[in-house]
């Protein structure tokens, strides 16, 4: 803690080292929520960057070590939404999408294949809710403050998604017990 | 958490972004670097076009309003002052114009009296002939 504290303050003086040491810290972080949210890599290294390059020019407000991870998930989130706003992401109809052969041996494979493809398909607040739950395993308390959102709307943002995930998989994965 | 709960948890787990994404991030970094320098450059200007700016521009409209307020009272006080000196001007007019008027009222009877009496004594004088 003390050593992310040091990293950050020797960012803030304008050490070009230690805002690199920031970025590979945190950039799974940040390019797995754009990814999982565009299902595109170049894009999401796209909107990965720019995320950093907007925490470059802002790294004067960040407070603390904690505070830069919960400033860099938001503005994650929040140019996803915007990203896909503006380019209308085309998402994945999950009934068009070819009958998997489903072997116990591709069983784990698939799944998460699968899983992934029918999370790109929710809207994009719930796919974001989903994807701080669960990539970033955080409270619904958690998401409802770094989105802006009431505690009972990302509870049943969850509780729906997590209904259509249920039931799309099993339609995908045929007779796999999920 | 159930079994789906932590599936989704292994379908969604963190990856990396390319192996020269740091770099790339820097070199973007770098970019910005030197687009700020030549800003500095032009410093001076900034400074100025700042001074036109909230706050500084606040002070410089109250110094402006001040210089406006002080050059209008001078110049309703001048213009007060020369109404004042020409209707004093007009009233001294008008007494001079008064006492002339008075003097030759005065001097208009006194000439009546003097006709009178001349007129009076060439009457007596043409009785006693």
């Amino acid at each position: 803690m003390q050593r992310a504290d040091d990293t950050l303050s020797r960012a803030k003086d304008g050490d070009q080292t230690a805002f690199a040491d920031l970025v590979r810290e945190h950039q799974a972080m940040v390019f797995s929520i754009a990814h999982y949210f565009s299902r595109d890599r170049a894009t999401a290294e796209d909107l990965a960057q720019e995320v950093f390059i907007h925490l470059y020019q802002n790294l004067a407000a960040i407070e603390s070590p904690a505070h830069l991870k919960f400033w860099l998930r938001r503005v994650t989130g929040h140019r996803c939404i915007d990203h896909a706003r503006k380019h209308r992401v085309k998402t994945v109809s999950v009934e068009d999408a070819p009958e998997p052969v489903a072997t116990a041996d591709f069983r784990d494979s698939l799944m998460t294949e699968a899983l992934r493809r029918i999370v790109a398909t929710l809207p994009e607040k719930p796919r974001l809710v989903v994807m701080l739950r669960y990539q970033e395993d955080l409270d619904p308390s958690e998401i409802a403050d770094l989105l802006d959102m009431p505690l009972n709307t990302v509870k049943s943002h969850l509780r729906r998604s997590l209904v259509i995930l249920r039931e799309k998989v099993t339609r995908s994965l045929g007779e796999i017990r999920v | 958490m159930n079994r789906f709960d932590e599936e989704l948890k292994l379908a969604l787990r963190r990856e990396e972004p390319s192996p020269d994404f740091t770099d790339r991030v820097m070199a973007r970094v770098a970019e910005l670097q030197k687009q700020e320098k030549p800003r500095e450059k032009t410093g001076w200007l900034r400074r100025l076009a700042e001074f036109f700016q909230p706050p500084q521009m606040k002070w410089a409209t109250a110094g402006a309003m001040a210089v406006l307020l002080v050059i209008a009272g001078f110049g309703v006080h001048h213009r007060r002052e020369s109404e004042r000196m020409r209707l004093a001007e007009i009233a001294e007019g008008e007494r001079a114009k008064e006492q002339v008027m008075l003097a030759m009222r005065i001097a208009s009877a006194k000439l009546n009296a003097a006709q009178k009496k001349i007129r009076e004594t060439a009457g007596h004088e043409g009785g006693s002939k």
